[in-house]
């Protein structure tokens, strides 16, 4: 298995509850895990019952895991801030105001808060993925992961493009600066095309780790949205190069036993029919296989029943493969 | 003052004048002409980073703001000529001396 896993699906479907016991599993195989939650609406904490900010933290009770939760919002505020650090130093004093509002006004863009999200979470791949032998992803719903999994190749042909604008103009400024007058800019030691290029290695290696050391799972339920939805977020992978490893079935009705009669035990064998039917869909229909069945629980998915769920998964948990530098 | 000196005199004066037509009428314009152009592809440049200052939202503009506090004197000359400019071809007819 890969050292990154990421599990995305439709909203509500129990993304959450699925990576959490992956990771706990990760856990309990010997493997140093990181469960990572980059959905907004964080539950990484109602699960283990604990609060985690956007350092990892261990996990009490469970030997070798711990886990993070990334608020965008904060990572834009540092992110702001620090750019707000090089305008004092850099800027005369006059000019701050003036490309202070045209900071504001980038930062308040709607692709900020999804910028800043990717941005966490690939640091998290780059930089505090060392000590981890598995670090698991819990992702924000579908249309959103799907937008950043492709962020990578978009904006790494954006930078491109303006890397070569920039060249372009400082090439004619130094061939304007005839005889022995002075350039306007110069090409060495530019710090614009120095932090492009920078930006540039950034998005390569998000690309290049996702392509080839993440594994992805779409977490789905037994009702035809749902069923719906995966094959549209499969359809989306597939046209990014990547590739869904498996499926997992959440919340699914148990039967009741075969003597129970009356009203409750009608409702749930019809229900566990239809079920029974989207499931052969997603079996026929859909490429990836499906790893689990998950049956859904009366109490919240917490401590021990974590453990039961964790077992349900037919998700291998093997070291993680393939050299990484 | 020998006549050889008188030509000496006369040479350096030449040259000068020379030197000086030559650089009106091909070097000074020329190298404005490039300037201009490199101006304008620098204007490009800062259209593509910040497209909001238009009200075109960006998806990139969150990671182009890192490169704000290195645009000082861009952004300001980019200001200063969008607001001159009235039109592209009295830009580019600039670039011309009649």
């Amino acid at each position: 298995m890969e050292q990154f896993v990421f599990f995305g699906g439709k909203g509500g479907v129990g993304k959450t509850t699925v990576s959490c016991a992956y990771a706990y599993r990760c856990a309990n195989a010997g493997l140093r895990t990181l469960v990572v939650s980059t959905d907004p609406a964080h539950s990484v904490s109602d699960v283990f019952g604990q609060q985690f900010g956007d350092d990892p933290e261990s996990v009490d009770g469970v030997e070798g895991l711990d886990a993070m939760e990334i608020d965008p919002d904060d990572e834009m505020q540092r992110h702001l801030q620090e750019i707000r650090e090089g305008l004092s130093e850099q800027v005369s004093a006059a000019m701050v105001s003036e490309i202070n509002r045209q900071l504001e006004m980038s930062h308040g863009t709607p692709g900020a808060y999804e910028a800043a999200l990717f941005d966490a979470f690939v640091g998290v791949m780059r930089d505090e993925s060392e000590p981890y032998d598995r670090v698991v992803f819990d992702t924000a719903p579908t249309g959103s992961t799907l937008r950043l999994l492709g962020l990578p190749e978009f904006l790494g042909d954006w930078i491109d493009r303006l890397l070569y604008k920039r060249k372009q103009s400082i090439d004619l400024f130094e061939k304007a600066a005839i005889g022995d007058m002075e350039p306007r800019r110069l090409m060495d030691g530019d710090p614009v095309l120095e932090r492009l290029q920078r930006r540039k290695e950034f998005f390569e290696f998000a690309g290049d780790t996702m392509r080839s050391d993440a594994a992805f799972f779409l977490v789905l339920n037994p009702d035809q949205l749902s069923v719906n939805e995966t094959g549209r977020a499969i359809e989306g992978f597939t046209e990014r190069d990547l590739h869904v490893r498996g499926l997992v079935a959440n919340k699914l009705t148990p039967s009741p036993d075969d003597d129970e009669e009356g009203r409750g035990a009608s409702y749930l064998r019809e229900k566990v029919a239809t079920e029974r039917d989207r499931l052969d869909q997603v079996r026929e229909e859909f490429d990836p296989p499906l790893v689990a069945e998950i049956e859904s629980r009366t109490r919240e998915v917490r401590g021990d029943v974590l453990s039961e769920v964790a077992a349900a998964l037919d998700v291998e948990t093997g070291p993680p493969v393939g050299a990484r530098e | 003052m020998t006549v050889a000196d008188r030509i000496e005199t006369f040479r350096a004066a030449l040259e000068e004048w020379l030197a000086g037509l030559y650089h009106g009428m091909i070097t000074h314009p020329a190298y404005e002409k490039i300037e201009k152009e490199a101006e304008d592809v620098e204007d490009e440049f800062m259209l593509a980073c910040f497209p909001d200052a238009f009200g075109i939202p960006s998806p990139v503009s969150y990671y182009t703001a890192e490169l704000l506090p290195y645009l000082e004197d861009e952004f300001e000359a980019w200001e200063r000529r969008l607001w001159d400019r009235e039109s592209l071809m009295e830009r580019k007819g600039q670039q011309y001396h009649f």
